[in-house]
């Protein structure tokens, strides 16, 4: 009872901030600590306590994972473009990091099934190379127009 | 002294005996327990991971073919093409990993455990056959022509594993799953 209260107070005043699932993802998976595989929170963890509010973390970790798997292609595309564009960093500096980085690959709960998690790692490099594409198209406009 | 011979032979080849039925005794409960866990994670990766039609439907998913064809280029088009028939390859590895790992536990142990009739054994049995060949003809199409070329036969094995899922788990009441549940969820927290 009390994860579940934690949960929906994580929810309500923290997730609810957070709309985009990729960003919740990256967000929940933030608070793990990697030597641990612990969740941290101290605004949780002071009304509920450090097990339950760890708990809470990691049932939203498994739930944002679940939506973002079952996202279609280009729900994870525009999750991605607008992940980019708040980051404030330049677009192929971004691409050019994640493609080699990989981050996503510490993103996903622990004792996830490995075929789910590789599904998913393969739909963001899908997604990524899509966004290069986009980013390398060239400008459509008057030049681009075949002249007259 | 032909007698005593005799006698003492007998004696020793009791003796051995014995020995050996104590040993296959000691070796049948130790393999049959970890036939009983393998089979119990193979009935659980089955049921809760690997057929569960949201994750079949999500991988042969025809919105994202139809984004891709209609929007990227015909490189990306490839990508996306090899990235899912690699998925789907090692889905059905997978599954026929598990179902290899179960029939081991109907092969072996599962007399020790249940009360099967030799009608269901038999039916087990051709359904195990079937299904591990069915899996190996998919292995060889998914190969040659790729997932979005025979999502029938996907969701037909798919189909007959979790029939056989239902049936091993009857017979095999005590193997069921402790925590029932699907890893695919479209309705929680969606942006």
């Amino acid at each position: 009872m009390d994860v579940q209260q934690a949960t929906d107070d994580l929810r309500r005043r923290t997730l609810a901030e957070i709309p985009r699932v990729l960003d919740r993802l990256i967000y929940l998976a933030s608070t793990r600590d990697y030597n641990t595989g612990l969740y941290y929170h101290d605004g949780l963890a002071s009304r509920f306590g450090q097990e339950v509010a760890c708990e809470a973390l990691a049932d939203c970790h498994r739930e944002a994972f679940r939506v973002l798997v079952g996202a279609s292609l280009q729900d994870l595309v525009n999750q991605m473009q607008g992940y980019m564009d708040s980051t404030h960093t330049r677009a192929t500096d971004f691409l050019t990091a994640w493609r080699k980085l990989e981050p996503y690959r510490v993103a996903v709960p622990v004792e996830t099934d490995p075929l789910l998690a590789d599904f998913l790692f393969s739909n963001f490099k899908i997604a990524l190379a899509i966004l290069e594409a986009r980013l390398n198209r060239p400008p459509a406009g008057p030049s681009a127009s075949p002249h007259p | 002294m032909t007698q005593l011979i005799f006698f003492i032979l007998v004696g020793l080849l009791l003796i051995a005996s014995v020995f050996l039925m104590m040993a296959r005794r000691g070796r049948k409960a130790e393999g049959g327990a970890q036939a009983l866990v393998d089979a119990r994670h193979a009935l659980s990766a089955l049921q809760l991971d690997l057929l569960p039609s949201e994750l079949v439907g999500r991988i042969l998913a025809m919105r994202d073919s139809e984004y891709i064809r209609a929007e990227t280029s015909p490189r990306i088009q490839e990508m996306f093409r090899r990235e899912r028939k690699r998925i789907a390859l090692s889905w059905v590895r997978q599954v026929r990993g598990q179902i290899l790992s179960l029939r081991r536990f109907h092969l072996g142990a599962a007399r020790s455990y249940a009360q099967l009739s030799f009608r269901t054994e038999i039916g087990l049995a051709l359904d195990f056959a079937a299904l591990l060949f069915a899996c190996r003809v998919l292995q060889v199409m998914l190969y040659l022509r790729g997932p979005y070329a025979v999502p029938r036969m996907v969701e037909a094995t798919a189909s007959a594993a979790t029939r056989l899922c239902s049936v091993s788990e009857k017979s095999l009441a005590f193997l069921k799953p402790a925590h029932p549940g699907s890893y695919l969820d479209h309705s929680a927290g969606a942006a």
